[in-house]
């Protein structure tokens, strides 16, 4: 079984090929772009890009992951769309000529493209949802979404308000959720048209910051969550939610909370099977002494450390996209400090198959 | 007027690796919207969703920095060549 990562850094993605998961070739491709994030459908894989000084824009690759070539349409906000202002405060440092200051909204980044029904879905900062259903050759914003009441009062995470997170039910189209840092979790029952926050019983402080979320699409409505403040689960689609925290580690956090704090959720849908990497707290963020380690939960209630083949001093970060599976039991993610690590075995072990790339910002795993 | 556009290198890679491209306009502005126009990847590169030239686009024409709030205004001549790269960052 041959198997394609596609890890998408601060200057460019590297492309990783295995044909058996011990042996991979590397090539570096988009060089010098930003790779934000990718995803793979219907034979055409994609790969957004951003850049701050020529905007943001997608790439799609029809042959083995070799050849790119940039689409002519990309995600943008209407002309008269009016920005959040805790947003463009956030972002100004790269407004040099003061763009913001006429209350414009605009994408600076995919920070997630998904697959689903037939389309494909692009989520976005400053926070939106846009979908194409012509292979990327136009995106329409999903206005049920972009423009609800109340998003000018949203409050951004360190990164600006980034919409991460797209989920979607295998058996009810109409049902979709999406995560923004820090305005919280929000999920539609009517195809898009009206959604409504889906943030109850999980700790907040000044805004819900949802870092990552996952499930099995066939098993929708079961929610794993990696919060700013802990790790939850919900049965009911995102009515309730309850904390998951049995075997993790917890830490002291800003507010003086404790709880277990990452970034990355995954969820292996043929193994059953839940993946987050903890960190030390939001005052670290980086392995509790230095000890890189994924934990794992089988049982959809407790986790337990997988560190098999992974460093003891690691003092680097991994990023909320930069975890994958290909549902064969591989499980891939990348560190900012450019290193990759792959298991075949879900997680009993980890091998370094790259290392030395730029920051890492996406990691999508493929079955070729 | 007919000129000639040096791309940055990042934007080679949009074009197939062309560094050089022929286009019309009588300033930076129009040169640029002639470029989107025959190439529409470039346009995404030039201009921001409210039409304006992306804000740390600047162009070297004989000698001259221009900078993205002057590229409107500031003209060409037929035969001119513009390096087109973007403000520098870092340190």
């Amino acid at each position: 079984m041959g198997v394609a990562v596609v890890v998408g850094t601060a200057k460019g993605a590297a492309v990783l090929k295995s044909e058996d998961r011990k042996n991979w070739n590397e090539e570096f491709v988009l060089r010098g772009w930003p790779v934000t994030a990718s995803a793979r459908d219907e034979g055409r894989a994609y790969a957004a890009v951003n850049s701050p000084n020529f905007g943001v824009a997608l790439f799609a690759s029809d042959d083995d992951l070799t050849t790119w070539n940039q689409l002519d349409a990309a995600p943008r906000y209407r002309p008269e769309a009016r920005g959040n202002p805790e947003h463009h405060r956030l972002v100004a440092k790269m407004d040099f000529e003061g763009k913001l200051k006429g209350g414009g909204r605009f994408v600076d980044q995919i920070w997630t493209l998904h697959p689903a029904h037939g389309a494909l879905y692009a989520g976005v900062s400053e926070a939106g949802l846009f979908v194409t259903r012509d292979r990327g050759e136009s995106w329409q914003p999903i206005d049920g979404f972009n423009e609800q009441p109340g998003r000018e009062s949203w409050q951004p995470g360190f990164g600006g308000l980034g919409l991460h997170t797209i989920l979607t039910d295998a058996k009810n189209p109409n049902r979709m959720w999406v995560g923004i840092s820090a305005a919280g979790f929000f999920r539609t029952d009517d195809g898009g048209k009206t959604w409504s926050r889906k943030d109850d019983n999980v700790h907040s402080f000044g805004g819900n910051c949802v870092h990552h979320v996952a499930h099995d699409p066939e098993n929708a409505s079961v929610l794993f969550r990696q919060e700013h403040f802990g790790v939850y689960r919900s049965d009911d689609g995102g009515d309730s939610w309850r904390v998951m925290e049995d075997g993790l580690p917890v830490a002291e956090m800003s507010d003086g909370h404790r709880c277990s704090f990452g970034f990355p959720m995954i969820h292996d849908r043929k193994a059953g099977a839940s993946f987050v990497v903890p960190l030390d707290g939001d005052n670290f963020r980086f392995p509790r002494g230095g000890q890189l380690a994924v934990y794992r939960s089988t049982d959809g209630r407790s986790w337990h450390p997988l560190t098999n083949g992974l460093p003891s001093n690691c003092f680097a970060g991994v990023l909320r996209g930069s975890m994958a599976g290909d549902q064969q039991g591989g499980i891939y993610f990348g560190t900012t400090a450019g290193t990759i690590y792959a298991s075949r075995d879900l997680g009993e072990s980890w091998q370094e198959i790259a290392s030395d790339l730029p920051r890492i910002m996406s990691v999508e795993a493929y079955v070729t | 007027v007919s000129v000639r556009v040096q791309l940055p290198p990042l934007l080679r890679h949009v074009m197939g690796g062309e560094r050089w491209l022929e286009a019309d306009g009588s300033s930076v502005a129009a040169v640029l919207t002639d470029l989107g126009r025959r190439h529409p990847p470039l346009a995404l590169h030039f201009f921001d969703e409210q039409g304006q030239v992306r804000h740390n686009i600047v162009c070297i024409h004989d000698g001259t920095l221009v900078r993205a709030r002057e590229a409107a205004v500031h003209q060409l001549r037929a035969g001119d060549e513009l390096v087109l790269t973007n403000a520098l960052a870092g340190g």
